[in-house]
């Protein structure tokens, strides 16, 4: 079961970051869809919670530099 | 010291403010070299520091860039990472020192710019409640406000937050909506009145049926619609991002060329790092994000990059009479019985007008009713923009304007045509009733032109809008009776809707461009065919929200030149932003080529750069509600034109 998961991030300052961000999110199982708006700094991921849960998200961006929070909407 | 700093890692896992200690220690340890250096003339640890210096920041650099690698990616840290490298292997040590501590300095600030450019819609975010108090059984219990089922009662109490939408079902309250509308003055809630999640209960106590929770609040879709604004790309943008995706691996490719040309190192390690066109992908994304956050802290919601530009572009405005310029709440001011007696007069054209939704027909039905109960008339027809004809107890009914007793065939009479001229005369629009072909009388409707609208009027033609124009099916005297009260002197009265339309068509292919402004419903071909559209009221109706290019929130003329001068603003800010980085690309490059430029300087101009373009940005968010033109060009343009209008 795919779920769809936003996060949001303050800290993208250069839009560099987003094919960073994508490709390290989309590089863990599970992961369907990743998607990041530089100009919102909104983050959406399609992903099987099984094999990577949020915490694993927020740790792969974690990895590339930047701090991120799961949101609501 | 990569010990040192493999501990920091440990004891800041979170990135940011590991990088900031990182950037910190990096630029003490430079201090302490220039004061080893230059103060005591200690050149060997003056070199030491300028290492440990290049080392403390260059490995978060490293680190990142190895990752990104590892996902295929070649990123910025990559080309800065190989270029500090390089440095600190041919011995400068004070470049390579300087490169990764600018680098990083100047990411974290422009971190925290950014941030604070994305602040507007942070403010919407952090107004969405959390937690809802529930009645379940009676008993008070608190649960996640999006997991309140519809239908349900909600409590809040003074000083809470509301956290669905719905309607007051007991208690009342002065609401605070700044949150969703911008209007700093609270509004009473009663039982029956509507609520948004979002808005403060200053004081009271409400109970509120649940209608909306979650994502189908107003204020969700609110936020919605401001994110998909910002991230949708302007033209600019997407012409900037194909340039960007070019630009890096061709300076790689520039810096492999120069250096197996020139043997020059230091000119291919330069390049390297003047390799990211920062401030030049951030210039269009950073005036947009400000902009349309800056419209939507005034409940003033732009639909995207491309309105903006068109919004900005704007000099002919078209509105809307009822409901736009007027309140929309039309009493019923005369009535003039020519056969048979007042009562009656009103009685029969109360229940023709109640089986239409009309806003001119509400009033009728109000004063009919207070005769006692209405029959259900036997049949009902309307006639768009004319008005009602009616079956009832088997006589034929008609209430509506001139044309619609033309379309009947029902003479005016001179008793009648007199009638028209007193209550046009008057500036009340005439609905006139007919009973079996026959004219028994007129009722004279009269409508409050809204509280601010001569002053908002004022304002466009100050911001420089050549052209104010007024389009309404009501009649001539009502219409310039208005439009002498708020200061429009192009008044079109008595236009179906199609002939809106064609209006907008005549001025668009005139050259004008133009924005239209109305309720949404009655006024939407117009709407679509203007270069912008713009809604009132949207707070209370999802159409409005969803078909306008803007959206006000509040039905405040005032926010049309508002948004005008948001959008103007924030066009002018996008072009600097271009000029700005256009104008430093081509000036590292021509410095770097002409050995004026070596990297830290490189590194140093790029990140002002960037952080100019963010600033400027910035300036949007302070744009003031009462935008002054000064001495700008469209400020020439609007004395220009204003002498214009008062000629015409």
């Amino acid at each position: 079961m795919t779920q769809k998961t936003i996060l949001r991030s303050d800290e993208l300052s250069c839009p560099s970051c987003v094919p960073k961000i994508e490709k390290a999110l989309r590089g863990l199982p599970g992961v369907e869809k990743a998607e990041v708006r530089f100009n919102t700094g909104r983050i959406e991921v399609e992903h099987d919670p099984a094999q990577s849960d949020v915490e694993a998200l927020v740790q792969a961006i974690r990895g590339t530099g930047y701090e991120a929070r799961p949101s609501a909407f | 010291m990569e010990r040192l700093s493999a501990n920091m890692k440990a004891a800041f896992a979170h990135p940011a403010r590991r990088r900031l200690w990182l950037t910190a220690g990096s630029g003490m340890l430079i201090a302490a070299g220039l004061i080893a250096r230059y103060g005591f003339g200690m050149i060997g640890l003056w070199s030491g520091l300028m290492v440990a210096a290049a080392l403390l920041a260059g490995s978060d650099i490293a680190v990142r860039a190895w990752r990104a690698l590892k996902v295929r990616h070649l990123s910025i840290e990559l080309l800065v990472t190989i270029a500090a490298a390089g440095a600190l292997v041919i011995g400068e040590y004070w470049e390579a020192a300087a490169v990764t501590f600018l680098f990083m300095l100047g990411a974290w600030l422009e971190m925290r710019t950014m941030g604070q450019t994305r602040g507007a819609l942070k403010e919407l975010l952090d107004a969405a409640p959390v937690t809802a108090t529930v009645l379940r059984e009676g008993e008070p219990i608190e649960i996640p406000a999006h997991t309140v089922q519809l239908g349900e009662t909600v409590l809040v109490k003074a000083g809470q937050r509301i956290p669905v939408d719905g309607e007051v079902t007991e208690g009342t309250a002065a609401v605070s909506e700044a949150a969703i509308t911008g209007e700093p003055m609270p509004a009473e809630k009663a039982p029956g009145s509507r609520v948004h999640a979002g808005t403060i209960a200053e004081n009271g106590l409400l109970r509120i049926r649940a209608t909306n929770v979650g994502a189908d609040t107003t204020l969700a879709r609110i936020i919605q619609r401001v994110e998909e604004a910002q991230e949708e790309k302007a033209p600019s943008q997407r012409m900037i991002e194909r340039f960007a995706q070019w630009y890096t691996p061709a300076i790689i490719g520039l810096a492999v060329v120069a250096f197996a040309f020139t043997q020059d190192i230091r000119l291919a390690l330069t390049l390297l790092v003047v390799g990211c066109p920062g401030a030049l992908v951030i210039s269009t994304p950073v005036s947009i994000v400000a902009g349309i956050g800056r419209a939507a802290r005034s409940g003033i919601l732009i639909k995207g990059g491309q309105h903006l530009e068109s919004a900005g572009r704007i000099d002919t405005i078209a509105l809307d009479k009822t409901g736009t310029l007027t309140e929309g709440k039309p009493r019923l001011a005369s009535v003039i019985a020519l056969d048979g007696t007042e009562d009656k007069l009103l009685r029969l054209a109360a229940t023709a007008e109640a089986g239409s939704d009309h806003p001119l027909g509400r009033p009728i039905v109000e004063a009919g009713r207070k005769q006692g109960p209405l029959p259900t008339p036997e049949t009902l027809d309307e006639h768009a923009g004319m008005g009602i004809s009616a079956r009832i107890d088997g006589r034929e009914v008609a209430a509506g304007n001139r044309r619609l007793m033309e379309k009947l065939g029902i003479p005016l009479g001179a008793d009648g045509e007199a009638g028209l001229k007193r209550l046009l005369s008057a500036g009340q629009t005439p609905i006139l009733v007919a009973v079996d072909g026959r004219l028994i009388g007129l009722l004279g409707m009269s409508d409050m032109a809204r509280e601010g609208a001569a002053e908002a009027i004022a304002r466009l033609r100050e911001i420089g809008i050549r052209r104010v124009v007024m389009l309404t099916g009501d009649q001539h005297g009502a219409a310039e009776a208005i439009a002498r009260e708020v200061g429009i002197d192009e008044v079109h009265a008595g236009l179906m809707p199609e002939d809106k339309l064609a209006l907008i068509r005549e001025m668009k292919a005139g050259g004008a461009h133009v924005a239209m402004v109305g309720d949404g419903i009655n006024d939407a071909p117009a709407l679509a065919a203007a270069d912008t559209s713009i809604a009132m009221g949207a707070a209370g109706s999802d159409v409005a929200i969803e078909t306008a290019d803007i959206a006000l929130l509040q039905d405040d003329l005032g926010k049309i030149p508002e948004a005008m001068a948001i959008s103007r603003a924030t066009l002018g800010n996008m072009r600097q932003n271009l000029v700005i980085a256009l104008l430093t690309v081509a000036g590292l490059l021509a410095g770097v080529f002409s050995g004026h430029v070596h990297m830290a300087g490189g590194m140093l101009v790029h990140q002002l750069s960037v952080l100019i373009v963010i600033a400027n940005g910035m300036r949007l968010l302070r744009v003031p509600a009462r935008y002054r033109p000064g001495t700008s060009r469209t400020g020439r343009a609007a004395a220009g034109s204003a002498t214009v209008a008062a000629r015409s």
